[in-house]
């Protein structure tokens, strides 16, 4: 039972099927939900997808030089800089539509 | 000498600098914050046209200097210039937040320079989302109604999903090869061929640079932004962001090459997608620069014709039509910029007579147009000669053929907008005075259109060496 625990853990398709997940949840998010901070940590979970997918084929395939690690701090910083972004755009559409609801938005259309 | 190979970036990089000193200040001095943001940006010019020769490899090979990303930087320096030009007058942006606008033209050109010369995954990504999040600030700095911000947060969010895409796509490759160096990847993708992780992972790494191309699937935020963005921000997206992209865009493909079938009809689906929803959805728009950002939807379209045929005279064609696209926009958005010089969105009925308002904003319009529309003796007509020839040659006759038809539809909407500046009375609208540096760049801007397309030579000599290092 423990062994056969471990076997799990220890596969890198168990990691690949977890980022994949993520991703799709993602997606579904960022296409189904209205309000604007829900789609921002949708398209979080996306980036943590991609980050999964770097960190397992560090551990798995490519060990020996660190790049997926790397890629994965990289991804991270550069997340926080587009959330602070977002957010700032976030409070700007609240203050002239008072809603983080993307249906107010429609002005352009055609 | 090593300082030289990263010339163009340092000096944009210190630019960039200056003008964040310049935001700090307390009192905004409006005129003084232009004329330094202009005469750098020249400076910029002449490094980056110095800097044209340069050949090299830094930052332990993840960067690479050559031709085709010097020929890029070139263009991206020039077009950073031109939109300077036509910011003598930001009626539509804040005046304490001018040094910010010039300040984030500049971070996101120096983003761009960075993205035509960067060879390594990490190195892309990085430098796509300096470029992309420059943008995503610019767009919603527009005073006013509240498209800007609507705008605003669609640019951002389907921008932040298409890096997201272009994230996961590279995880795949990194995962199917090992590396993050294209150099080292290319040999390794002959192998992937039975692979799907491989088609997948590519495809979905290009969703990056199919959104800043405004590519079919990732179109979507085209009309909206080339609308609710200020004249010049739209300007600099549809220029010098478009050149920077086709730029990465060849360079990425290039992995693709040896996937043969399966990849470039993937890539020819796309292309007609984008060309025939471009064309024909423009025909029904009433705002001028909603129309240009279908027109953009269907160049897109036309530069992967060259794209997807993975070979050298398709890699050239492309390079010529992003460097010839950068001038025709330009010329067209230089128009917009003077007819609506309160910084409003144009109307296409609103150029009415514009024959009687200004001669010389006609003749450029008209060129610029007919650039676009391909009509010769323009740049616009020889880029796209050389694209179809680049195609039918690698025989997607099919894919000429809906190209040409397309090329036919636009022609509608295009004389439109002909139509309606030399076949109607201007009404009781006013005569428009043009300053002596706008007359010069409204020549400029001429000459070139005709002048590159009638003697193309050098250019594609030029794009001929630079795709030969790319491929």
């Amino acid at each position: 039972m423990e062994s056969a625990r471990m076997l799990v853990f220890n596969q890198l398709e168990t990691y690949l099927y977890l980022a994949l997940m993520l991703f799709a949840i993602g997606l579904y998010g960022v296409l189904a939900r209205r309000n604007l901070i829900a789609v921002l940590i949708s398209v979080e979970l996306i980036l943590n997808a991609a980050s999964i997918n770097f960190m397992a084929f560090n551990r798995f395939l490519a060990p020996t030089p660190a790049v997926g690690q790397v890629i994965t701090l990289f991804i991270m910083a550069v997340a926080a800089a587009e959330a602070a972004i977002a957010l700032s755009i976030i409070v700007a559409v609240y203050r002239k539509l008072r809603s983080v609801n993307i249906e107010q938005a429609t002005e352009l259309r055609g | 000498m090593n300082m030289m190979l990263f010339g163009p970036e340092l000096y944009f990089l210190g630019m960039a600098l200056v003008l964040f000193f310049l935001s700090l200040q307390r009192r905004v001095r409006v005129e003084q914050t232009y004329y330094v943001a202009l005469w750098l940006s020249v400076g910029g010019v002449v490094l980056a046209g110095w800097c044209l020769f340069q050949e090299g490899e830094l930052f332990f090979k993840a960067y690479k200097v050559d031709l085709f990303s010097q020929i890029f930087k070139a263009a991206l320096a020039v077009g950073l210039f031109l939109v300077l030009m036509i910011s003598r007058n930001l009626a539509h942006v804040e005046e304490r937040c001018h040094p910010e606008f010039y300040l984030f033209l500049t971070t996101c050109t120096l983003g761009m320079m960075m993205l035509v010369s960067s060879v390594e995954l990490l190195t892309i990504y990085v430098s796509l989302e300096l470029s992309s999040y420059s943008l995503y600030i610019l767009v919603p700095l527009r005073r006013g109604d509240d498209i800007d911000t609507e705008a605003g947060i669609k640019y951002l969010f389907i921008g932040a999903v298409s890096s997201g895409f272009m994230l996961f796509g590279l995880s795949y490759i990194f995962g199917a090869t090992h590396t993050t160096y294209l150099a080292e990847i290319m040999p390794k993708m002959g192998q992937l061929i039975q692979n799907p992780i491989g088609v997948v992972g590519l495809l979905l790494a290009l969703a990056g640079f199919f959104f800043k191309v405004s590519v079919f699937p990732f179109h979507f935020w085209a009309p909206d932004v080339y609308q609710g963005a200020a004249n010049q921000v739209t300007t600099f997206i549809a220029t010098a962001s478009k050149a920077a992209a086709v730029a990465m865009l060849l360079r990425f493909a290039a992995l693709g090459a040896s996937f043969g079938y399966s990849f470039a009809e993937a890539l020819v689906v796309l292309s007609i997608a984008s060309m025939t929803l471009g064309n024909l959805v423009a025909i029904i728009q009433k705002d001028f620069k909603r129309m240009l950002a279908y027109s953009s939807i269907a160049h897109a379209g036309y530069i992967l014709m060259g794209v997807l045929t993975m070979k050298e005279a398709g890699y050239i064609s492309a390079i010529y039509y992003a460097l010839a696209y950068l001038f025709m926009n330009f010329s067209v958005f230089l128009v917009i910029h003077e007819v609506a010089s309160d910084g409003r969105d144009l109307k296409i009925p609103e150029l009415a007579g514009l024959w009687y308002r200004s001669p010389l904003l006609t003749m450029t319009l008209i060129l610029g147009i007919f650039a676009l529309a391909g009509v010769p003796p323009s740049i616009g007509f020889t880029g796209k000669l050389l694209l179809f020839t680049s195609a039918m040659s690698s025989g997607y006759f099919w894919l000429v053929l809906i190209g040409a038809v397309n090329g036919t539809i636009s022609l509608y909407f295009y004389l439109r907008v002909v139509y309606h500046a030399y076949f109607l009375e201007p009404g009781p609208r006013p005569k428009i005075h043009l300053s002596w540096p706008s007359r010069l760049l409204n020549y400029g801007v001429c000459g070139i259109i005709i002048g590159f397309g009638v003697f193309p030579d050098r250019i594609v000599e030029l794009a001929k060496v630079a795709a030969r290092l790319v491929l």
